[in-house]
């Protein structure tokens, strides 16, 4: 029984109050455990997400990971929690190493996680939600009236202001991470792990939540919070993780660090990239004016004719939205947005036809059909014009002759345009996407993280597309989380936080760190 | 065209292994291969007409009767398939053809005895109203689903209960029932009028009728719209990736609507079929699922509308014959056995790749 206790099985007891004193046993200093992530090395395919990374976390401990985006934070968060399997390393709770293939391995081990979209049935209650996976039964049936008094001392033990008949989906965002939490405490969890916990709370939630954690570390949870904001961290965290291209480059304490320290630890000093010849910015196509849309809130901005204005940015601050919005798929509430002449919101077929061309983040989804011809992807979008159609009809040399031209022109292998679109590689299909794109004589390209998962072959034709297409007189947008992208190809950076315009750059003024600090929300520009 | 022959194979593949699985079925359960030969056949000849007795001398009606029987057959399912293959291909999951079919066949029913026309007129009338019954019917789950996001499922199959009851258990029964006059007191509406019944193209021997020509027509139109015009490319598209159809312009909304407005007229021209063909008038209940076979033509043809032509024409032909099937000891509804087995393998199919897909993720970066 102490041994299970110990490396936190949690066992199946018959009274669960038993378990709960066994969580505080396991809390106390009887049982000082340490989990070491030992050299822990990761690829997907060709790119490295974790590179000899180590990491030890005391019992007790809040340990805060912070990073760019595809730093490997939540990719390293991933592997202790078994959603991951390192591709060399190994995870050792008190020296000894131990095996963690899946979550169920890992809660087993009391190590749980929280992530940053919640992993709740709306239509049950919370009780239901918290013992879900690990119900009590009453001859064999689910026994509710003890999930619930179950449920009850649980949120009573760990002070959590939770009814636990409530119907989840009834709960504001904050306390339904409250039922997330409460499910791993449930569980008899000793590490908790939050993957960007606060990125949906409004402020006086995320400060609730930081207290009761702080509450629960201090009784001896040992907490793992990733961020990407640092104010909170600084507050909240007995010691910070730095990581950088799959790589741990620092581990600092809060009272030694400032916002601005932090910020050049994660974003490094990088050269910066050789600039592309001056662009000759024309006339505007696109002008938004305190526009307001979903999470976008007052952005005003404008492109020219002959440029590459970039988006900067951390994942979620509305980049996604302003793509959105500038090819037709996301209406405006309220500003202005005035795109190719043309005033007002768009829809898809209005974007395409005032000349927005659109190459989005997942191509699968919303760029091509993996079940039609290379010939029949390349006309997409235009499948009504000539030379795709004659009236209502499809002409099938047009669209071969032009599939023909085009998978020369952009190299897009193999050469066979009856072939499967999902028989090509992904390099291929994007190359074809982008050729598809630009083939239509846009004035305006939106190109959402053009490169990411290419091959550097592929990476390197469709930087060259666009630059080609800016040295034609094509306006571009070019979103990207690869800061090191969007500098290497903008004339301009606009950076969002929040939703914001949080900084503007022109590319003589191109500062890492300046910009860098502009995404973490640490300075106004 | 020899994309779609490659696309058929799997199809084929399972009616094949299903007819070998009953073949063995048969030959072990009644006495051996030489009794399960002879009772297949006695329903190939049953099916496609009567070749031996033809070459002993017989007259053409051993072959146009059998013929006849597994055209009929074969119009309605191929009718009911295409609308709901045609659903099928943008996307939608019409369980209703059952439902369309019911106010089809009751608009052919009600036209055909309510007016007296020039024939082709009113077998055109007939039709019409037939059509536009069925679509109208499934114009409601369309809306539903365009504007309120109900799912199609569940709209339809309800429909489906509503126009049985509807129909059958009151119209029919009810206001609509033919007034009985001395000994004619058949059930059901009044008979339909000379003029609507569909053409018989092999005189009075055989009930074979215009009913398959409709059906063939159709497959080839729909065959035709998807492959070659550019509304039903859209369709394809919405039906393959519907983000990716908006994203390009495609309106997906107008499209769910027509596709179900075609899918439903379909279905309605199968109760016209049924009705001017064979019955002549509605009877008092049409007791055959004949919407539901159509969803086993329409994934056996793998929505493709010449794949649901063949699948029809063979399985029409298969329970045409299959009655023959019962001298030799074997149930007459030995052919849905051998539909319901086909389909069950091209359903295997399906999931199969959907784990395989799943399981074993394609090579290479991105």
């Amino acid at each position: 029984m102490k041994e299970a206790i110990a490396c936190g099985v949690a066992p199946a007891v018959k009274s669960k109050t038993r378990e709960i004193d066994s969580a505080r046993v396991r809390a106390g200093d009887r049982f000082d455990m340490t989990i070491a992530l030992r050299h822990i090395s990761k690829r997907f395919g060709t790119q490295v997400a974790l590179d000899d990374v180590s990491l030890e976390l005391e019992r007790g401990e809040r340990v805060a990971l912070v990073g760019e985006n595809g730093a490997g934070k939540s990719s390293l968060m991933n592997v202790l929690y078994g959603l991951y399997a390192a591709d060399a390393g190994d995870v050792a709770i008190d020296g000894a190493p131990i095996r963690i293939r899946t979550p169920a391995d890992a809660l087993t081990r009391g190590i749980g996680m929280v992530h940053q979209h919640f992993t709740l049935v709306g239509t049950l209650s919370v009780a239901e939600n918290v013992v879900l996976g690990k119900e009590p039964t009453r001859f064999g049936t689910f026994d509710l009236p003890r999930a619930v008094s179950e449920v009850q001392a649980t949120c009573r033990r760990f002070g959590f202001d939770l009814d636990p008949r409530a119907r989840v989906d009834t709960l504001t965002v904050g306390s339904q991470q409250k039922v997330e939490i409460v499910k791993a405490l449930h569980r008899g969890v000793s590490t908790l792990i939050l993957d960007e916990p606060t990125a949906v709370l409004t402020p006086q939630e995320a400060d609730e939540l930081f207290a009761v954690t702080r509450k629960l570390s201090d009784e001896g949870l040992t907490v793992v919070l990733i961020s990407h904001k640092l104010r909170e961290v600084l507050t909240f965290a007995t010691r910070i993780a730095v990581m950088r291209r799959g790589k741990k480059v620092a581990e600092v304490k809060p009272s030694e660090s400032t916002p601005e320290s932090l910020a050049e630890l994660m974003v490094g000093t990088r050269t910066p990239p050789p600039a592309p010849p001056q662009a000759m910015p024309g006339e505007l196509v696109v002008t938004l004016e305190q526009l307001s849309a979903g999470p976008l809130r007052d952005v005003s901005l404008d492109v020219r004719a002959g440029e590459i204005l970039g988006i900067a940015g951390v994942d979620g601050n509305g980049q996604r939205e302003l793509a959105e919005v500038l090819t037709g798929l996301r209406s405006v509430d309220a500003g202005v947005l005035r795109v190719a002449g043309r005033t007002g919101s768009l829809t898809p077929r209005i974007a395409r036809e005032i000349g927005v061309a659109h190459i989005p983040e997942d191509r699968l989804k919303h760029a091509v059909v993996t079940d039609f011809t290379v010939g029949e992807n390349v006309s997409l979008g235009r499948h009504r014009h000539a030379p795709f159609a004659n009236g209502a009809r499809i002409d099938f040399a047009g669209r071969l002759d032009r599939t023909r031209t085009l998978m020369e022109s952009h190299d897009v292998r193999p050469r066979e345009p009856q072939l499967r679109l999902g028989a090509l590689s992904g390099g291929n299909q994007q190359k074809l996407v982008v050729g598809r794109e630009l083939d239509a004589n846009p004035k305006l390209l939106v190109a959402v993280q053009p490169t990411r998962g290419l091959d550097l072959a592929a990476v390197d034709a469709v930087r060259s597309r666009l630059l080609d297409f800016r040295a034609k007189g094509g306006a571009v947008v070019l979103v990207s989380l690869d800061l090191e992208e969007v500098l290497a190809l903008a004339d301009r950076v606009v950076v969002l936080y929040e939703g914001k315009v949080s900084g503007a750059f022109m590319r003589a003024q191109f500062d890492e760190r300046l910009i860098g600090k502009c995404m973490l929300g640490v300075r106004d520009a | 065209m020899l994309e779609s022959l490659r696309a058929a194979l799997p199809s084929i593949g399972s009616i094949l292994t299903s007819l070998l699985g009953c073949f063995v079925a048969v030959a072990v359960l009644r006495g051996g291969v030489d009794v399960a030969i002879d009772a297949f056949l006695a329903m190939c000849w049953g099916a496609f007409g009567d070749f031996p007795k033809f070459f002993d001398g017989g007259a053409s009606a051993v072959l146009l009767r059998p013929l006849g029987e597994s055209a009929t057959k074969a119009a309605l399912l191929t009718l009911t398939g295409l609308s709901v293959a045609v659903a099928f291909r943008v996307g939608l999951f019409n369980i209703g053809a059952q439902g369309q079919l019911i106010v089809g066949a009751l608009a052919a029913a009600v036209v055909g005895a309510a007016v007296e026309l020039p024939s082709p007129l009113h077998v055109t009338l007939c039709l019409l109203a037939s059509a536009t019954a069925g679509a109208l019917y499934a114009l409601g789950p369309a809306l539903l689903k365009r504007y309120r996001g109900v799912h199609e499922v569940i709209s339809t199959i309800m429909l489906n209960w509503v126009a049985l009851m509807l129909v059958e258990n009151w119209l029919v029964t009810g206001p609509l029932r033919a007034v009985t006059t001395g000994d004619n007191s058949i059930a059901g509406t009044a008979q339909i009028h000379e003029s609507a019944e569909l053409p018989r193209l092999a005189g009075e021997v055989s009930r074979l009728n215009a009913g398959i020509l409709l059906a063939i027509a159709a497959a080839i139109v729909l065959w035709l719209w998807l492959s070659r015009f550019v509304g039903g490319f859209e369709w394809r598209a919405i039906g393959a990736t519907p983000a990716a159809a908006q994203a390009s312009g495609m309106n997906v909304g107008r499209s769910f609507i027509s596709a179900m407005l075609v899918s439903g007229a379909l279905a309605g021209l199968g109760g016209a079929v049924l009705i001017l063909g064979t019955e002549q008038r509605y009877p008092a209940t049409i007791g055959a699922p004949y919407g539901f076979d159509g969803i086993a033509m329409a994934l056996i043809g793998n929505g493709h509308p010449l794949g649901v032509l063949a699948s029809s024409l063979l399985f029409g032909g298969l329970r045409a014959g299959g009655t023959r099937m019962q001298l030799f000891g074997v149930h007459k509804s030995f052919p849905e056995l051998i539909q319901g087995l086909a389909l069950l393998l091209v359903a295997a199919r399906l999931v199969w790749m959907k784990l395989s897909n799943r399981l074993l993720p394609p090579k290479g970066g991105a």
